[in-house]
């Protein structure tokens, strides 16, 4: 009798307990205190880290007023990976390309690219047609470009591992070649394991 | 025999706890050439433990030269050991509509027993008037 309670009882329990250990999937905020954090990767908290901190340093350092016509055009130049991972820099990018849209301080041209390679060909082919049929030149040549890197520095004690990803980003002046702005952000994680939470 | 034993656990103990225990010394110039601007602040306390642990000492406010509001909050670390925690900044138009530009940062930060520090930001926009910060408990 006793046993017909008690171990029924005690499976429902184990099954609660257990049950309580594994998480459905849910959503999150994106990079919100319960995203996962990995030392061997750069996680979109991060990402998102770096972009806020180097916009907001690009606009209060005031390097983008200094142009003729404002809001200044930006052209996005190499971004370099020197990470032990594959990466799309557009994660980082296209945050402080929006940031900047937003703040209404700079606009970034889609028609000019690294080597050549617009990032819209089609807004490109158009412009060289409406340049063509109206025979004037109507292409705003950038204020500014902007490059960079994402270096990962990886050691290791014991079981504990560290990873510090260092981004770095400078804006140049294509008419003097020199750099009027240069920001760096170093996110630096430590574990033995990935979390969740910070 | 069993004294010596007692001993060295006890000092294992102490090692430990002490190893726990991170209080941070500073110097700075007590003629400051700096005014701040400090800001009349208005709190909301959920946290109790959190705020107990990490205190606000105040928050000042300085304008960009391209016209965006900075604003710089001080925290002091009232225990003697390590304390992490996120924060947020939200900011506001003349209207009070709350203005997001990217998806809102939850910065990590941490701060040694005694410390005190700054963090601050700036606003995404020179529309920005006013602003909010949230404070979590990692």
């Amino acid at each position: 009798m006793k046993n017909k309670i008690i171990l029924p009882s005690l499976a429902a329990v184990a099954a609660l307990i257990g049950g309580g250990c594994g998480t459905n999937a849910h959503y999150i905020q994106t990079g919100g205190s319960q995203s996962v954090v990995t030392t061997g990767a750069i996680n979109i908290q991060d990402y998102l880290q770096a972009a806020n901190t180097m916009t907001s340093e690009l606009l209060a350092s005031g390097a983008l007023d200094k142009v003729a016509n404002p809001p200044a055009v930006l052209a996005i130049s190499r971004i370099v990976n020197n990470t032990a991972q594959q990466i799309d820099t557009d994660l980082l990018t296209k945050k402080i390309r929006v940031a900047l849209l937003q703040s209404g301080k700079a606009m970034t041209t889609t028609t000019m690219g690294l080597g050549g390679t617009a990032e819209d060909p089609m807004a490109k082919g158009l412009q060289q047609e409406n340049e063509f049929k109206a025979d004037v030149k109507t292409t705003r040549t950038p204020d500014f470009t902007l490059s960079g890197k994402i270096i990962q520095l990886a050691v290791k004690a014991g079981n504990t591992s560290q990873s510090t990803y260092s981004f770095q980003l400078s804006l140049t002046d294509p008419k003097t070649g020199l750099a009027v702005w240069e920001g760096e952000k170093e996110i630096t994680k430590q574990g033995t394991r990935s979390s969740v939470g910070f | 025999m069993k004294t010596g034993i007692t001993l060295a656990l006890a000092g294992a103990l102490l090692l430990a706890v002490s190893g726990c225990k991170t209080s941070v010394n500073s110097v700075e110039n007590a003629q400051k050439t700096g005014q701040r601007q400090m800001v009349s602040d208005q709190r909301a306390v959920t946290d109790k433990s959190l705020a107990g642990r990490v205190s606000i000492v105040g928050v000042n406010s300085a304008m960009t030269p391209g016209g965006f509001l900075k604003v710089q909050i001080e925290v002091l670390n009232t225990t003697r050991s390590l304390q992490r925690f996120s924060y947020r900044f939200e900011w506001f138009d003349a209207n009070g509509m709350q203005l997001t530009t990217l998806a809102p940062v939850e910065v990590p930060d941490q701060i040694q027993g005694g410390e005190s520090k700054f963090i601050s930001s700036v606003a995404p926009t020179p529309a920005c008037r006013d602003f909010r910060v949230k404070f979590i408990k990692n």
